[in-house]
């Protein structure tokens, strides 16, 4: 392996990634038993929300009105809600339509912010005006763009996916733009330009992959914060609407039943806790199994 | 120092400036016509259009953004559409009961945090170290709501000692005092981790530095040596990420505020976005962005004040 690296720039940084970092990524996070026990909780979180319209056993919309606000156990494993929906059916269709929300607001904000972040680093001339422009951002927090948006679109979970997609912008830019002026310095970037590669072409092979650990660490972390955000901005009834099952709302909605039936608002937010604290727990494990520096 | 703080103040203009054109332009593309809803459902054509003329509404988009800063200069926000009350009215009474709650939470949360934080680097990677980090990972983790939640259910309900709906009275009475504190421990609550995480990682700093070897050196005791030489200059750094996190805590107290019915700029502004009440929803909205905008400013003087390095170097 060790010929094959010094041979050309390109073989570097590939070697180096694909041959010694990712096994021992892997097993350096199941090492970690928290870091380990984190990973399974996300594994499970998507898989049961991938899975929610096959293993639900109601339906999450209609309920029986007979049987309303019963507690776990007496209606189904977790009871039923103020219109008598199952609660585990609910939880579970309410899982996708939350992490569909995170996903969806990470996936526009982490990459408008990585290419303003990628731009900054590599094009010197553009990082003044770019830079600003996140710090602009950045001083406004989240539930404002959200109150904004709302404002505008109206409440729903498309005005709290671009609130959360925007708010994300300048935080990734700044992760990026750190990562990749670093890399930017190293000798085989100045090989792959000496050799005549096209801008793309050093960003996408290079920088891009170069700059992948901390961008993994913050897209974990951040996926969490967003997912609470979105969660607060549905509780207070600007993200999604009823009947749609959101954990968020579900939980606004089990407010009015919190004296004689708590499970209707407690079992939603709790499962939002473990998600939100499951994706902080793993990002943190990550950045200590990606960078033992940055260890405490 | 000076010259730090006038180019701080001169980077805020434009950022004010662009606050108030999201702020205007808010009005632009909301559905409600502002001269029908004014008009009343009754109102014919002709009216309608003379109540256009008087509100400027004709006039180019440049010139009626030109009026609107005139106005809102001399106070003027609007009246809102739900209850005809002046909306500058509305968010004076509502921002003395937000500040409240946020300095209430904050009276607690951060002496908490600073010191949950600098025992946590004193005894790093003991058992206490992880156990505070674990606490602090799940009070970053926590919504809001479910303590809020959790706090009316155990001591507004189960054990019925505090109440938890509305603010009775100002602070000093007792009945105003028992009120803030549900909402107080709920918004203080989701604060506290992000205090004691930032706060170890800055006394960690600090203690591996030079300054804190010599005075070991000397033969200082370990709790002088935290006190005097780690956890003060650790604490600059603090004192600006606790400024910076006002967003957040301003967010919580969104969330806070509609749990506990706190008559606070946060219910305010999510009120007037749920009932379409636009002159409402954009005043709260220019209000609360230009708290921002200040409070941004007033960190950044307060951090050159703090730290001397950052008063030296950009002269005085």
């Amino acid at each position: 392996m060790s010929e094959t690296i010094a041979l050309t720039p390109e073989a570097a940084p590939h070697a180096d990634f694909a041959v010694a970092r990712r096994p021992s990524l892997l097993r350096a996070l199941l090492r970690d038993p928290l870091g380990a026990a984190a990973l399974a909780v996300v594994l499970l979180v998507v898989l049961a929300a991938l899975l929610a319209p096959w293993i639900a056993p109601g339906d999450p919309y209609g309920g029986d009105l007979a049987n309303t606000l019963k507690a776990p156990g007496e209606a189904g494993l977790l009871g039923t809600d103020g219109q008598g929906r199952d609660m585990i059916t609910r939880l579970l269709f309410g899982l996708r339509t939350t992490l569909g929300m995170g996903i969806s607001a990470v996936v526009i904000g982490c990459g408008l912010g990585g290419l303003a972040g990628f731009a900054a680093a590599y094009y010197p001339a553009a990082s003044g005006v770019v830079m600003r422009l996140m710090d602009v951002l950045l001083s406004f927090p989240a539930i404002l763009f959200g109150l904004a948006l709302t404002a505008i679109v109206g409440p729903g979970l498309r005005a709290v996916v671009i609130a959360l997609s925007v708010a994300t912008v300048p935080l990734m830019a700044r992760v990026v733009r750190g990562a990749a002026l670093v890399v930017l310095r190293q000798d085989y970037i100045e090989g792959a330009r000496a050799l005549g590669m096209s801008d793309a072409r050093i960003l996408t092979r290079y920088v891009l992959l170069n700059c992948l650990s901390p961008i993994f660490v913050f897209v974990t972390l951040r996926f969490g914060q967003v997912i609470l955000l979105g969660a607060t901005l549905s509780f207070i009834g600007l993200g999604a609407q009823p009947p749609t099952p959101e954990l968020g709302a579900m939980a606004a909605d089990g407010r009015n039943f919190l004296f004689f039936a708590p499970h209707v608002a407690v079992l939603p937010s709790l499962v939002i806790f473990v998600i939100v604290l499951a994706f902080n727990v793993l990002g943190d494990s990550l950045r200590d199994a990606l960078d033992p520096r940055l260890r405490r | 120092m000076l010259r730090h703080v006038l180019q701080r103040l001169l980077l805020a203009v434009p950022v004010l400036l662009g606050v108030l054109l999201v702020g205007f332009l808010l009005m632009q593309v909301v559905p409600n016509d502002p001269a029908v809803v004014r008009a009343g459902p009754t109102a014919t054509q002709d009216v309608i259009e003379g109540i256009r003329r008087d509100l400027g509404l004709d006039r180019p988009l440049w010139l009626q953004f030109a009026l609107y800063l005139g106005r809102l200069a001399r106070g003027d926000l609007g009246v809102s559409i739900i209850n005809n009350m002046p909306v500058l009215e509305e968010l004076g009474n509502t921002i003395g009961p937000t500040l409240e709650l946020m300095l209430a939470s904050l009276a607690w949360s951060v002496p908490l945090g600073i010191g949950l934080g600098t025992v946590g680097a004193c005894w790093r990677g003991g058992l206490l170290d992880r156990a505070i980090m674990m606490v602090s990972v799940a009070g970053v983790s926590v919504p809001v709501f479910l303590l809020g939640l959790g706090l009316v259910w155990l001591l507004g309900f189960t054990f019925p000692v505090l109440p938890f709906s509305g603010r009775a009275g100002p602070l000093w009475t007792l009945e105003g005092l028992a009120g803030i504190i549900l909402p107080a421990l709920t918004l203080g609550g989701v604060f506290v981790g992000p205090v004691a995480r930032m706060t170890r990682s800055a006394v960690l700093d600090v203690l591996g530095a030079d300054h804190v070897r010599t005075a070991r050196a000397k033969g200082l005791s370990e709790t002088a040596v935290v006190l005097h030489h780690a956890l003060r200059n650790a604490l600059i750094p603090v004192v600006t990420l606790i400024g910076l996190q006002i967003g957040f805590l301003l967010g919580g107290a969104v969330v806070v505020e509609s749990i506990f019915s706190w008559p606070g700029i946060g219910r305010l502004a999510v009120g007037a976005i749920l009932s379409s009440d636009a002159p409402m929803a954009q005043g709260t909205i220019i209000i609360l962005s230009v708290g921002f905008i200040l409070v941004n400013l007033a960190v950044d003087v307060l951090y050159a004040v703090l730290d001397p390095r950052i008063r030296e170097a950009s002269g005085p």
